[in-house]
């Protein structure tokens, strides 16, 4: 992969009649990357993957997957050659039994890998003789996840791939990812909503609100920048602002003050205490609490 | 890749296609074989008071018409079951299968341009319609010698060429309307009010029936002259080959 990026949008806009889906998304997924992107149902998630591999058109702005231009129909056919998609309802032609639709799926794909082909048709039980639509929603999901992979590409888009799954049969797609992840030279995009199954995996992310970027990064960096500086009074809290950049939001309740800072967090401890206050405590915060943060209407 | 969209298409419409090459093929044999009795009816017929509006003038022409074998089997077979059966399977072969249907979003998200996807099933869809029109055709002749009678191969062969010629605009509408309406039902039911209504206004309004669509499909002027109506065929492919076109721009603009 000779672009350092494997997915840019910029100023990216969906609308649907009168619905925005996407209010101007600016994403950078590095390549090489498990990038999970969050946000709550309706944020824009399966807008953007769609937009992403030219299944719809944008309204606005520009999406570019492995250095080519989504939006242009002869791009956006090289770019379903390089990347792999899994829909969230694990869309797959109902009528072809395994076999079938193996077959139907690897013409498309010269790079189609037979030695992964044997080894998760073997994982994942996969009967060629079966039916699509009489498989199990676990057995659906992983076969959706195996044709996916076995494709040889660059980059695997998966739109909520353990959904309506249960717990274990979500850690085997999970595990079976991190796995494909550590052999193959690809780029893992995937929504989600769970925000511990993208912990577990990702190592950067960007969520989403309302069709726009709420933050984005590398999750380790998120994670050491993102601080929450709790100042408590004698009285009431008083209706602080602060100078510093990196507040993302403050909460007054009673005696205590709540600021959640994404950088800057000393500086904000700084501004903090010359509102001469009992105490400060400055705690890291976990992914979810971040979550919760920048998605909190 | 193409062979496996071909498969898939196959895969989608195998039933319709079965169902009507059985039923074609069934009312191909009835045609033939109900002959002797029609041909001992005819003479009687002919002393019947027709009467002369346009119900007296339909009686007449038809016992005109299937005075001889060949004039049954035009009158009875290629104007009006298969023209009508054939153009019922025309429009359920080109509905559904590009929007909302089973497996259209992980199709889509396959690396194929929509102008082939679109291609490839219309060209199954074609193809399914040709054996449609040639098959049952084919065993009017070989069957014309259980009832005593012959029947030119080439003559089957002309009239399912006009058949299909001039009769794949109502595939090629439906899949028009398929690029359009996410369930096969709109489609469906939208075509067959279109090859309905002209064949109501080709009914009622006698001058425009020479130059209308089924006049074309039923070869009524290669029946009739023994010429074959290039132009109006030529008009039907050039139109048939517009709404496909349509259908291909239409497909292009579509989000899944």
């Amino acid at each position: 992969m000779t672009d350092p990026l494997a997915i840019e949008t910029t100023a990216l806009r969906k609308t649907y009649e009168s619905i925005e889906a996407l209010r101007g998304l600016d994403l950078r997924v590095p390549a090489g990357s498990i990038f999970g992107f969050l946000g709550k149902n309706g944020a824009g998630k399966t807008t953007t993957i769609k937009l992403l591999l030219g299944l719809a058109r944008p309204t606005g702005g520009e999406a570019r997957v492995l250095g080519l231009n989504a939006a242009d129909l002869a791009a956006n056919v090289a770019i379903r050659q390089r990347a792999a998609f899994v829909s969230e309802d694990k869309d797959l032609v109902d009528y072809m039994t395994v076999d079938e639709i193996v077959r139907f799926t690897a013409s498309f794909f010269p790079r189609w890998r037979r030695d992964l082909e044997e080894k998760y048709r073997s994982k994942f039980d996969l009967r060629g003789g079966q039916r699509v639509k009489t498989l199990s929603r676990g057995a659906r999901s992983k076969l959706a996840l195996a044709l996916a992979l076995c494709r040889g590409a660059e980059l695997l888009l998966l739109d909520e791939p353990t959904s309506g799954l249960d717990p274990a049969a979500a850690e085997e797609v999970l595990q079976s990812l991190v796995t494909h992840a550590a052999g193959e030279e690809q780029t893992i995009f995937f929504s989600s909503h769970q925000l511990a199954e993208v912990d577990q995996i990702a190592d950067h992310i960007a969520i989403v609100d309302r069709g726009r970027t709420a933050i984005g990064g590398s999750l380790d960096d998120l994670r050491a920048a993102f601080r929450r500086i709790q100042v408590v009074f004698d009285g009431d809290a008083p209706d602080a602002t602060f100078r510093t950049a990196g507040v993302q939001r403050i909460h007054r309740t009673g005696r205590i003050l709540t600021v959640l800072a994404s950088t800057g967090a000393d500086a904000i401890v700084g501004e903090a205490r010359a509102l001469d206050p009992v105490s400060i405590d400055v705690t890291r915060v976990t992914l979810k609490e971040i979550f919760l943060e920048v998605t909190h209407d | 890749m193409t062979d496996m969209l071909l498969h898939k298409a196959w895969l989608e419409t195998r039933w319709r296609f079965l169902i009507g090459l059985a039923l074609l093929a069934i009312l191909a044999c009835g045609a033939v074989l109900e002959y002797p009795a029609t041909a001992r009816l005819l003479p009687l017929a002919g002393a019947l008071p027709a009467g002369n509006g346009i119900v007296g003038r339909a009686i007449r022409e038809a016992i005109e018409t299937q005075r001889d074998y060949r004039g049954f089997i035009w009158y009875q077979w290629v104007r009006q079951n298969f023209t009508q059966t054939w153009t019922l399977f025309a429009v359920l072969l080109g509905s559904g299968g590009f929007l909302g249907s089973t497996g259209t979003l992980f199709t889509m998200s396959l690396p194929a341009s929509r102008t082939r996807v679109l291609g490839v099933r219309a060209g199954a869809g074609l193809a399914e319609l040709f054996v449609l029109a040639l098959v049952p055709s084919l065993l009017i002749p070989l069957l014309s010698p259980a009832v005593g009678e012959s029947y030119p191969v080439v003559t089957a062969i002309v009239h399912a060429l006009c058949m299909f010629v001039a009769g794949a605009a109502f595939f090629s509408f439906a899949v028009l309307m398929s690029t359009t309406f996410a369930d096969i039902w709109r489609p469906a039911l939208i075509s067959c009010a279109v090859a309905v209504g002209i064949g109501l206004i080709e009914t009622v309004v006698h001058e425009a029936a020479p130059y209308g669509i089924y006049a074309l499909m039923d070869g009524e002027s290669y029946f009739r002259t023994g010429s074959l109506p290039w132009a109006g065929l030529i008009v039907s492919a050039a139109v048939s080959a517009s709404l496909l076109y349509v259908a291909s721009l239409n497909f292009a603009q579509q989000d899944f």
